[in-house]
């Protein structure tokens, strides 16, 4: 070894691996590096840490926490509807037009300014499975009822998420979800869950399904309120398709959807304690039971 | 509505914008293991992971319209999820270490797939290392070495740059270096090593 230079620190030879360090200092030691086993050997193994690293494997989002931010990405869509149908005329073009917006402070939405809506974000972000689940839910059926704004849909969700007495609970109330809807009915209300296969509504939508992830797919489908999607009546087809599939168990949804990129139908029942999902085909018919895909939902949402 | 296999980010995050209510779950789906991956790495406990995301997808969500074109949709929503989870860490600062986490970051950690127990105690021990490092310096190295994001994009998502980036980088492998270096086959300064792989061209 020759001695002309003390041995770099392991930071220096770090810095010096990464490019940052050049000129006569970088010669200095790269000429170093040629005489010392002890440097040569310590800048491998730097270098075997990044491939180390490298070497390990990125976990995948566990289930529960995928199923849970989908819970609350179909809050954000539901409320973001309900927002939209609130707001004037001209507020939506605004959002419109926001697309190209160069100002990152201009209002994009009727409800509060950023400020209030960080903070509610705030107030919900602690929130685990419960707000989801226990106050979220309340939150949506609020919402569907014509709240004025969005702020105040977020802040009603928080106060409810504060006072939800445990996770347990939550996981109780989330369980009853799919009941028959909570509340008087309206009448007019377009309310699919929980009636039987010879009254039921077909939701109309785009909403598109993939085979991968179909049951969290499904958990968001049922958690947007039926009241807050636009409806139709079912072709008769359909209805005996339905009545075939869902062979006299309550119906929770059936919603038209693209699954892997075709037309099919989107069917949900409860069956005994856990719900079951279908993807029906264009052709599924009370003769004709053509099923593309099924998946099935133990306890409502809740299941982690 | 044009319904392509596969819509680019953008085009997605557009009719998210454009009240689509669809787009911005399929957008999330599309990268939701990395973005996953880079909380998780960032804040060592998969509660705070899980509950960083979610503001950041909540963030993102309502935010949609800010993006301005100006870096890939990918960095901009790494950027937002880095953010996050440097918040917590932040706002973590102050409680004492976590200890009871450790556990379920063992599971999470481990309950990705069924290799055998050698992968697992690497992952342990990096995980466990990983935690030494100061959080800027472990959110550069978990994105350039450990998800293969480029210098110049991890300095777009940490919002510095590319010689910060660098420069955190190299720190922060020179102080895992002690911890695992026995996870290299036992070498030890002097032993014959492997070929070292390219400098810090990524």
């Amino acid at each position: 070894m020759r001695g002309q230079m003390t041995h770099p620190d392991t930071d220096v030879l770090a810095e010096f691996r990464a490019g940052l360090i050049t000129g006569r200092r970088g010669a200095r030691i790269t000429a170093h590096l040629g005489g010392c086993e002890r440097c040569t050997a310590l800048d491998e193994q730097l270098a075997g840490v990044r491939s180390l690293l490298a070497s390990v494997p990125a976990p995948a989002m566990p289930d529960s926490v995928a199923q849970r931010l989908e819970v609350v990405l179909a809050a954000e869509v539901a409320q973001r509807n309900a927002a939209g149908r609130a707001a004037a005329p001209g507020d939506q073009a605004e959002r419109a037009g926001g697309d190209g917006a160069r100002e990152p402070s201009a209002p994009r939405r009727p409800g509060g300014n950023r400020g209030f809506r960080l903070l509610a974000l705030r107030v919900l972000a602690p929130a685990a499975a419960v707000v989801v689940l226990g106050a979220g839910v309340y939150g949506l059926s609020h919402l569907n009822l014509g709240s004025s704004s969005s702020s105040a849909a977020s802040s009603a969700a928080g106060g409810a998420e504060r006072s939800a007495p445990s996770s347990t609970a939550g996981a109780e109330s989330a369980g009853r979800v799919h009941a028959p809807a909570a509340g008087p009915s309206e009448g007019t209300v377009p309310q699919s869950r929980g009636i039987t296969p010879a009254s039921f509504s077909l939701v109309t939508g785009q909403r598109t399904l993939t085979r991968a992830d179909l049951a969290q797919q499904v958990r968001a489908a049922l958690l947007v309120p039926v009241s807050a999607r636009s409806t139709k009546t079912p072709p008769k087809q359909l209805r005996g398709c339905v009545a075939r599939l869902a062979d006299g168990h309550t119906l929770e949804l059936v919603e038209s959807v693209r699954f892997e990129g075709r037309p099919a139908t989107l069917i949900v029942a409860r069956t005994g304690a856990k719900d079951t999902a279908w993807i029906a085909a264009p052709d599924c018919s009370d003769t004709n039971s053509h099923v593309l895909a099924t998946t099935t939902l133990t306890s409502g949402i809740s299941g982690p | 509505m044009p319904d392509e296999a596969a819509p680019a980010d953008h085009e997605l995050l557009r009719r998210h914008v454009a009240g689509d209510a669809d787009a911005f779950g399929e957008l999330f789906r599309r990268h939701r293991d990395r973005l996953w991956a880079v909380a998780l790495r960032t804040l060592c406990d998969p509660d705070e992971a899980a509950d960083a995301l979610q503001d950041a997808m909540v963030s993102a969500f309502r935010r949609a319209a800010d993006f301005r074109g100006e870096s890939a949709v990918t960095t901009w929503l790494h950027r937002i999820v880095v953010n996050a989870s440097l918040d917590r860490l932040r706002r973590r600062a102050a409680r004492p270490a976590l200890s009871t986490g450790d556990e379920q970051a063992f599971e999470a950690l481990v309950a990705q797939d069924g290799d055998p127990a050698r992968t697992s105690d690497t992952r342990m021990d990096v995980d466990a290392a990983l935690r030494l490092l100061p959080p800027q310096q472990r959110a550069a190295l978990v994105l350039v070495d450990m998800l293969g994001f480029s210098v110049a994009d991890t300095a777009a998502i940490l919002d510095t740059s590319p010689g910060t980036v660098k420069s955190r980088c190299a720190r922060a492998r020179a102080r895992l270096l002690p911890h695992l270096a026995h996870l290299q086959g036992n070498r030890s300064p002097g032993q014959s090593v492997s070929p070292a792989q390219g400098g810090d061209t990524a």
